[in-house]
């Protein structure tokens, strides 16, 4: 069958207006519950499944992808607006966002995470369409030691979000690698730090961790100043992203779109790693790169491009080869099973107009993101303007309920609060927040791989260099570290010079 | 507080964390089952070496703040009042603690309401009124849209019972 | 308004409990689903939800907490007040493996009251094609030359113990020294591990696998159940003569707190006749693979007693239990 063939066969099944619809509304869905922390971009798309049982096969998927890709984007809005992400995904976003809607630029912040979002949507969605059969077979050779190396080496990213002090930023990661060791052991099942506490076996919620850290600091130094920020402009205000902007950021944009379309097709990581990646990647090759942490529109385009990138690559490891990337995928795939499709390579020969069908509607979610994104951040901009003593309560109100939503349990409400209270001592003792969270996220990661590999070698240290894959992240994570020990030097002697 | 002092705090700090786990924590509460063969394979292996690599961060920060010198410029913006500001620390830390003990009692939207209001007045909020009502609508809001909506079991109280 | 819904829950609050439960269920049951969105149990759970609460006439709340291979979920029910209004959907992983396996585990079977298993998961042992393994008896010939390592989705899974039933029932003296569990996170990363070369087999639920077996991505040894499973061309338990294997299958229930009054467990008994009899959820879960088979309370304790037990003998003869 010929390529247009193929998309006439697609058109077959889409070209119709319940199909459109449903993506329409999907979109819609996933921005307002990408937008309401705790909700997150899962929680909605779980919530959609039921109803795309009724619904035909097509439209019913198109459905769920529309509230997956609208939940990533929606999830900037209250990261950059109230500093507490809505989903995983978009804590990157808040490095740059909230200051610059502390500096009352919140609106240029969501123009630029809208339109980010959108071009890193485009490029992942083709990337899907032309390349899944290569980028599949090339996520099928990501075992155990490739992993490893990966995440070693996204662990330099922690030099990147560093702030001033390297030494600093080790120690905030550090600390997200040993809380990330509560709960069961991987390999043995015993306990680590859960002092008897059945809820603490699961070891610590992400999201808890994730709201506590950024959200209740907030809180808590409102608390501590209640008039520090009278005077401060914090409007939305009259300025909006311009095409100047855009064109600055553009090569931030493009770069982190295949930042995510890259981490996106191998199965297991997910969107936040992508997008912190993406944001290092921008700072370091930023000229200001001092600017970046105090509101740099740039480092609003690259975290979102980093993330939104991944959006359409997850679907590659889906279609060619049935493997969930991450709980998302996993949700969509029971949809295409309780429909009696099995994702896989079979898929492309026995379903192509479904496939094909799939691609248009991709294609299409991105226009309508677009769309739906704009009106979303007219419709959420008044928080920008609502007193913030009035605004700091009613966030607290909604950690609470977004917390204990997330997975039913009030024991998560506590471990935001303790968090809330780590996360303001790290602001007081000039900690940056981010390294811990990066840590925290690819610490069971690394451990896990590393054990993994060991376990299928015998304990022979040698499978972590097998292949051309483990040498290219080590040769990578070896540059990065002469770059950064040299950057580090340099900046020692620096300040010595000025001091001395 | 004056950078070389937040440095220096850091970094003894962190050796302290470090020696506590090392020589406490980490034999009393990370249990190792008797058959491990590797040591690498150990659950012990990865909390021992972050523990390792705070410590070395630690001593780091320390030699650090030893080439600095001391500005003796405060970090941290002063605020007018220190004592009532910590005062008001501690009442945060008083509704947070409440809140998780009344959490199960009242439900979450009679608890919402209360650190609502506690809140928006431990913060002085020139709207009082406007808090009040807020503190009304906003969790019951909130309840509607998780309970009935996206189909989350709200916890309810054991005095008032929401449909 | 506020004041009479405050007024008519402290009348109920007041010794009328008797009263409540002749009316139960007046209000909305909490449902808990004590694993992630999207797997088995939650599409399970999620698919019995609509017929069955056709059945109980009040809408069921579905809450999924997660945590500790549904150990976190099942803790909550088993704290829960035992009025009804919290029930648990019970899984192999959580209430037959887990309590065989985990000295550390906090919680019983005693600690709970079975209402109900409704469905019955075949499990399917498979290997990727590229291992040139075809046949049970060419892994048991495998794992006599070494190397061999299999993935679970954690420690105390069925995948786990599923995995080493298998081998003990081939005849491998010391499956856990002469062969390597390689856990993953979650069941979709075990197939993958599979998949890409990780680990050379899993035995796990035969939805888990329809998937990969119909893409021709892996290749089914066996089945364990005494009849053929549709879409795997593989030889039953029966087939290959170790009847013990039947005992080795998954299974979905439900639980509440072991004081559960008799009248609730009697009224469950009676809705999941209802709810297991409608066409429609019969049609979905027999197309994904599952059995629907309904068990009243008694047969269902003596059921997973019976695994329990078996899976308990297994777990002691190996010295596999965890106690740290």
């Amino acid at each position: 069958m010929s390529f247009l063939d193929s998309i006439a066969a697609g058109l077959s099944v889409v070209g119709n207006i319940e199909a459109f619809l449903a993506l329409f509304v999907g979109v819609a869905i996933g921005v307002v519950g990408g937008a309401i922390p705790g909700m997150s971009a899962t929680m909605a798309v779980a919530l959609t499944l039921p109803f795309t049982f009724a619904m035909q096969p097509i439209t019913g998927i198109l459905l769920l992808l529309g509230v997956y890709k609208g939940g990533i984007f929606g999830g900037s809005i209250p990261a950059i607006l109230i500093k507490t992400p809505g989903t995983p995904a978009s804590s990157a976003t808040i490095l740059d966002g909230y200051p610059m809607a502390e500096k009352g630029e919140a609106g240029r912040a969501l123009g630029m995470a809208l339109w980010a979002s959108c071009t890193a949507d485009v490029i992942s969605n083709l990337a899907l369409i032309l390349f899944a059969g290569w980028l599949a077979s090339f996520a099928l050779s990501f075992g155990p030691p490739e992993f490893f190396t990966l995440i070693l080496f996204s662990l330099t990213i922690i030099a990147g979000v560093s702030g001033k002090s390297l030494l600093r930023g080790a120690l905030s990661a550090l600390l997200g690698l040993l809380l990330a060791t509560i709960g069961l052991d991987l390999v043995y099942g015993t306990n680590r730090f859960t002092f008897g506490d059945p809820n603490m076996m699961g070891g610590l919620n992400f999201i808890a961790v994730l709201i506590g850290l950024f959200a209740i600091p907030e809180i808590l130094a409102m608390v501590w100043h209640p008039t520090a920020h009278v005077g401060t402009a914090r409007s939305l205000g009259k300025n909006w992203v311009t095409f100047a902007d855009y064109r600055r950021s553009f090569k931030s944009i493009v770069r982190g779109s295949f930042i995510g379309v890259f981490l996106g097709s191998i199965p297991g990581i997910g969107a936040a790693p992508s997008a912190f990646l993406s944001y290092s990647e921008a700072r370091r090759t930023s000229k200001n790169k001092e600017n970046f942490g105090k509101g740099e529109v740039e480092g609003v385009a690259a975290s979102e491009a980093g993330n939104n990138g991944v959006a359409g690559a997850t679907l590659i490891p889906l279609l060619a080869l049935g493997v969930p990337g991450d709980v998302i995928t996993a949700i969509i795939i029971g949809a295409f099973m309780i429909h009696g499709l099995q994702p896989g390579p079979m898929m492309f020969i026995l379903n192509v107009d479904i496939i094909y069908g799939l691609f248009i509607g991709l294609i299409v979610s991105s226009v309508f993101l677009f769309v739906i994104g704009s009106v979303a951040i007219r419709g959420f901009k008044y928080v920008a303007d609502v007193p913030k003593r009035i605004l700091i309560p009613g966030v607290l109100v909604l950690c609470i309920y977004g917390v204990f939503a997330v997975n039913n349990n009030i024991f998560d409400v506590g471990v935001m609060f303790v968090m809330g209270w780590v996360g303001f001592m790290m602001v007081r003792y000039r900690i940056p927040a981010a390294p811990f969270l990066i840590a925290f996220i690819l610490g069971p990661l690394l451990e896990d791989n590393f054990r993994q590999s060991m376990l299928m070698s015998g304990s022979d240290p040698a499978i972590l260099f097998r292949g051309p894959i483990t040498w290219f992240f080590w040769g990578l994570t070896v540059l990065t570290v002469v770059a950064i020990v040299r950057a580090g030097v340099r900046a020692v002697r620096g300040v010595s010079l000025i001091e001395k | 507080m004056t950078e070389w002092q937040v440095q220096m705090r850091l970094g003894l700090g962190a050796i302290a964390a470090a020696l506590f786990l090392v020589l406490w924590a980490i034999p009393q509460w990370v249990s190792s089952p008797s058959n491990v063969q590797k040591i690498i394979l150990s659950p012990l292996f990865w909390p021992f070496a972050l523990a390792g690599f705070t410590g070395l961060v630690g001593l780091g920060l320390v030699l650090g703040g030893l080439r600095m010198t001391d500005d003796g410029n405060p970090v941290n913006e002063p605020t007018q009042d220190a004592g009532a500001a910590w005062m008001r620390l501690l009442g945060m830390a008083v509704i947070m603690a409440l809140t998780m003990f009344l959490l199960p009692r009242l439900g979450m939207v009679l608890t919402s309401m209360l650190v609502f209001v506690a809140t928006a007045f431990l913060v002085r909020t020139r709207h009082p009124v406007t808090a009040v009502v807020c503190a009304v609508i906003i969790p019951l809001v909130l309840y509607a849209f998780f309970a009935h909506v996206a189909g989350v079991a709200i916890p309810q109280g054991n005095f008032l019972r929401l449909p | 308004m506020k004041f009479r819904t405050i007024g008519a829950v402290c009348a109920l609050g007041l010794g009328l409990a008797t009263a409540a439960v002749a009316e139960y269920p007046e209000r909305p049951i909490n449902m808990v689903i004590p694993y992630g969105a999207g797997g088995a149990t939650d599409i399970s759970a999620r698919t019995i939800a609509e017929p069955l609460g056709n059945a109980v006439g009040s809408p069921l709340v579905m809450a999924n907490v997660t945590g500790a291979g549904g150990a976190t979920g099942s803790v909550a029910v088993q704290n829960a007040r035992a009025d009804g209004y919290t029930m648990l959907f019970a899984r192999v992983g959580s209430h037959s493996v887990n309590p065989a396996m985990k000295a550390t585990l906090p919680y019983t079977l005693d600690d709970f009251r079975f209402v109900t298993v409704y469905e019955i998961n075949p499990v399917a042992c498979a290997v990727s094609p590229s291992s040139g393994i075809t046949s049970m008896d060419d892994l048991i010939a495998k794992v006599a030359e070494g190397g061999v390592t299999y993935s679970s989705s954690g420690v105390g899974s069925l995948l786990h113990i599923a995995a080493v039933m298998v081998l003990s029932e081939f005849g491998v003296e010391e499956p856990l020294t002469q062969t390597t569990h390689i856990p993953q996170k979650g069941g979709g990363a075990a197939a993958t591990a599979v998949l890409n070369g990780t680990a050379t087999f899993l035995c796990t639920n035969s939805s888990a696998l329809a998937g990969f077996v119909a893409n021709k991505q892996l290749v089914p040894l066996m089945v364990t159940t005494p009849d053929p499973v549709p879409g795997f061309d593989a030889p039953t338990a029966a087939d290959l003569g170790k009847p013990a294997l039947h005992q080795l299958v998954g299974w979905t229930g439900i639980a509440g707190p072991d004081d559960l009054p008799d009248d609730v467990a009697d009224k469950w008994g009676a809705w999941m006749a209802e709810a297991t009899a409608d066409a429609d959820f019969l049609e979905k879960m027999t197309s994904r693979g599952s059995v629907i088979e309904l068990m009243d309370p008694v047969k269902a304790n003596e059921f997973i007693e019976g695994q329990y037990n078996t899976f308990r003998k297994l777990v002691d003869d190996l010295g596999m239990r965890i106690e740290g």
